[in-house]
C-alpha cells in the first residue's frame, strides 16, 4: 500500500541510506534531526570548505543589473583586482590582468542566459585552453523573493582541484610568488567585498538616474 | 553604584531522581521511546505533591544558615523570589518564605517576567535596590516546580518534551561588599517575542475553571524552530555584551553557566563563545531543564565540587520563554568552597 500516486524510488529495492523522507521518518523523529543541524556559530570550513557562496541585495532593477553583469567588461569595475580587459581574437574570450599575481593574465568567457538571468564567468589564470575557475552568478527579481523592488544576486564558487594545485604550471610566468588557490580561504570575504562593490556601484547609478550598464559599455 | 557581591549560592533538589523509564512506558511508539531515551536527561527530580516552592527554598536556605550562622535570616533586607508555578496564583512566595526563615526584610518581591533568566534579573534588581536604599543583604530564590505537577499528568507525560523538565531550587546571597563582586549585568527585553509561549488546558476551559483538560506550557509547532533560533542568538548576544563591557574575551571566561533547556543549546552557546565544553558546566543529565533554577543549581554543584576558583570570572547567561527576555551577569568569584 502506498500513499504516493507516483512510483517514487520504485527502481530501488531497499531504503537508500541517508535518505530521510516522511515515509521512513515522521515529523516527531525528524524535528530533532533538523534542530541538531542548527547552530549558533558555524565553522568557517563547514560553510566555505568546497563551496564559496555569497549573496547580496541591490537596490537597482534586476534586468539592468543582469545586463551589466552579462558584459564581461563590468568586471573591470566591480572586481577587486581584474584590470585591463581586452577582447582576444577568439570571439567572447577576454584577456585581463589579475593584479593579485604579478603580471598574471586572466582569461574570461561569460556564459549568460537572459531568461534565467544567470551569468557564469568561466575563467583561468595564464592560459585560455581550460577555463576551470567558474563563478556562478544569478540575478533574481527581489520583488519575487523579498516583496520589494530591486535585485538579489547570488554567487557560488566551487573549489576546483586546480585551486590546490595549478594544473598548467608550464603556463605560469616564471617565479610568480602566488597562486590563485593560495587565497581560497579568503574567498568568502574577498568575494563578499567584490559583491559589496557591485552593490555600491549599481545602487549609486540607480540612485543618480544613471544607466546601470554605463554608456561606455554600450 | 555600590559594589554588590554574590557571596554564596545553595540549592535543593526534591526527592529521588526519576528515571527516564518513567516516561518511556507512556511513549506512543517504540520509535518515540527510543527518541526519548536518546534525547532526555538521564534523571530529573520531581517535587512532591504536597511540597511547595517555599518548602524547597527553606531547604536550600538551611545550607546557607549552616555556613553563615543562625543569625543570617535576621540580616536579610531584601527577598526576591521567582516561582515557576506559583503555589497560590494570586500571591507570591516571598512573604511566606520570610515568615518561615524568621526574616524581616524591608522589601519582598516576587518576579514572574524573566523565566529561565530570573536569577540574572533578580541579581540586577537586588543590586539596584541596594543602590537606592540602606539595604545591605539580599536573598534571591529561583524555584522550578512545574516538572512533577505538570509534566506527569496522564496526557502530558506522553509527550516527547515531558521527560526534559526537572524540579529544584537555587538561591543566592548578595551583600553590599566586594568579596565576590558582580562586575556587570546586562538585561534586555524583547517585546516582539512576547506572547509566543502559551499556557493552555488543551481544551476549552480557562485554567481556573472546573472541568476536563490538562494544563501545560507550550509553543505552537510553527514557533519551535523560531524560538530555537532566537535562543541560539540571544544567550551569546547578552553574554558577549557583558564580556565587552568588562573587557574580557569570551574565550577567557573561566566558567560559563547558562539555563539548560536542552543539550543543543548548551553545545551551541559554548561554541558561540568559543569556550570548551568543560568550561560550560551544566546539570542537565542529572536534573533536566531546571528553568530559572538551572543557573544557581549548577553554580552550587560546581562550587561544592571545588571547581569555582576565587578570583576567576564566572559568566551567567540565559533567555526566557520564547525569547522575550535575556540577561547575562559577570562575577569575580569569591565564594569558593
Amino acid at each position: 500500500m502506498t500513499t504516493s500516486a507516483l512510483p517514487a524510488l520504485s527502481d530501488i529495492p531497499e531504503e537508500v541510506p541517508g535518505v530521510i523522507r516522511i515515509e521512513n521518518s515522521d515529523r516527531e523523529t525528524t524535528t530533532p534531526i533538523i534542530m541538531d543541524m542548527l547552530r549558533s556559530v558555524y565553522p568557517h570550513d563547514q560553510i566555505f570548505g568546497d563551496y564559496c557562496p555569497v549573496q547580496t541585495y541591490i537596490a537597482a532593477p534586476p534586468r539592468e543589473v543582469y545586463e551589466y553583469l552579462a558584459d564581461t567588461r563590468s568586471l573591470e569595475e566591480w572586481t577587486y583586482s581584474l584590470r585591463g580587459f581586452t577582447e582576444t581574437e577568439e570571439p567572447g574570450l577576454w584577456l585581463s590582468y589579475d593584479r593579485l599575481g604579478d603580471a598574471t593574465k586572466c582569461f574570461t568567457r561569460t556564459v549568460a542566459h537572459p531568461d534565467a538571468m544567470t551569468v557564469d564567468y568561466h575563467c583561468a589564470w595564464d592560459q585560455s585552453e581550460h577555463l576551470w575557475m567558474i563563478y556562478l552568478m544569478r540575478v533574481v527579481d527581489a520583488q519575487v523573493v523579498f516583496n520589494k523592488p530591486g535585485s538579489v544576486v547570488t554567487w557560488v564558487n566551487c573549489k576546483h582541484p586546480f585551486y590546490d594545485e595549478n594544473g598548467y604550471p608550464e603556463t605560469a610566468p616564471p617565479k610568480r610568488p602566488v597562486w590563485v588557490g593560495d587565497f581560497w580561504e579568503m574567498f568568502s570575504a574577498g568575494h563578499q567585498l567584490e559583491l559589496d562593490n557591485l552593490k555600491a556601484i549599481c545602487e549609486y547609478r540607480a540612485a543618480n538616474g544613471l544607466p546601470i550598464k554605463p554608456e561606455w559599455m554600450q | 553604584m555600590p559594589q554588590v557581591s554574590l557571596v554564596d549560592v545553595a540549592s535543593y533538589l526534591p526527592g529521588d531522581p526519576v528515571p527516564t523509564d518513567y516516561f518511556t512506558q507512556f511513549s506512543r511508539s517504540e520509535r518515540m521511546a527510543k527518541n526519548v531515551m536518546f534525547r532526555s536527561p538521564t534523571g530529573r527530580h520531581h517535587i512532591g505533591r504536597d511540597e511547595t516552592a517555599v518548602d524547597m527554598a527553606e531547604q536550600a536556605f538551611g545550607v546557607l544558615r549552616e555556613r553563615h550562622g543562625a543569625d543570617l535570616a535576621a540580616e536579610i533586607d531584601i527577598i526576591i523570589t521567582h516561582t515557576q508555578l506559583p503555589d497560590n496564583p494570586v500571591l507570591g512566595a516571598g512573604p511566606e518564605l520570610a515568615r518561615r526563615l524568621g526574616a524581616r526584610p524591608s522589601q519582598v518581591l516576587d518576579v514572574h517576567n524573566s523565566g529561565c533568566a530570573a536569577f540574572v534579573q533578580m541579581m540586577a534588581m537586588a543590586r539596584m535596590m541596594m543602590a537606592t536604599s540602606e539595604a545591605k543583604t539580599a536573598l534571591i530564590v529561583a524555584a522550578q516546580n512545574c516538572a512533577g505537577p505538570v509534566f506527569t499528568q496522564p496526557d502530558i507525560r506522553k509527550l516527547a518534551q515531558a521527560p526534559v523538565p526537572g524540579d529544584g531550587c537555587g538561591i543566592g546571597l548578595l551583600r553590599r561588599d566586594d568579596s565576590g563582586p558582580i562586575l556587570d549585568i546586562e538585561t534586555r527585553t524583547y517585546p516582539e517575542f512576547a506572547g509566543d509561549m502559551d499556557f493552555s488546558t488543551n481544551g476549552p476551559r480557562k485554567y481556573w475553571e472546573p472541568g476536563e483538560g490538562q494544563g501545560c506550557v507550550s509553543f505552537s509547532e510553527s514557533k519551535i524552530t523560531k524560538v530555537f533560533a532566537r535562543g541560539n542568538r540571544l544567550v551569546p548576544e547578552v553574554a558577549l555584551e557583558v564580556c565587552k563591557r568588562i573587557g574580557v574575551k569570551s574565550s577567557d571566561i573561566d566558567t560559563f553557566v547558562t539555563n539548560q533547556p536542552n543539550r543543543l543549546f548548551l553545545r551551541n552557546w559554548h561554541d558561540a563563545l568559543e569556550l570548551p565544553a568543560e568550561r560550560h558546566p551544566d546539570t542537565f543529565d542529572q536534573c533536566g531543564n531546571l528553568f530559572a533554577a538551572g543557573i544557581p543549581v549548577t553554580l552550587d554543584a560546581e562550587n561544592r565540587a571545588g571547581r569555582l576558583r576565587n578570583g576567576s570570572v564566572v559568566l551567567l547567561s540565559a533567555f526566557a520563554h520564547a525569547g522575550d527576555f535575556a540577561g547575562a551577569a559577570a562575577i569575580r568569584w569569591g565564594a569558593a568552597r
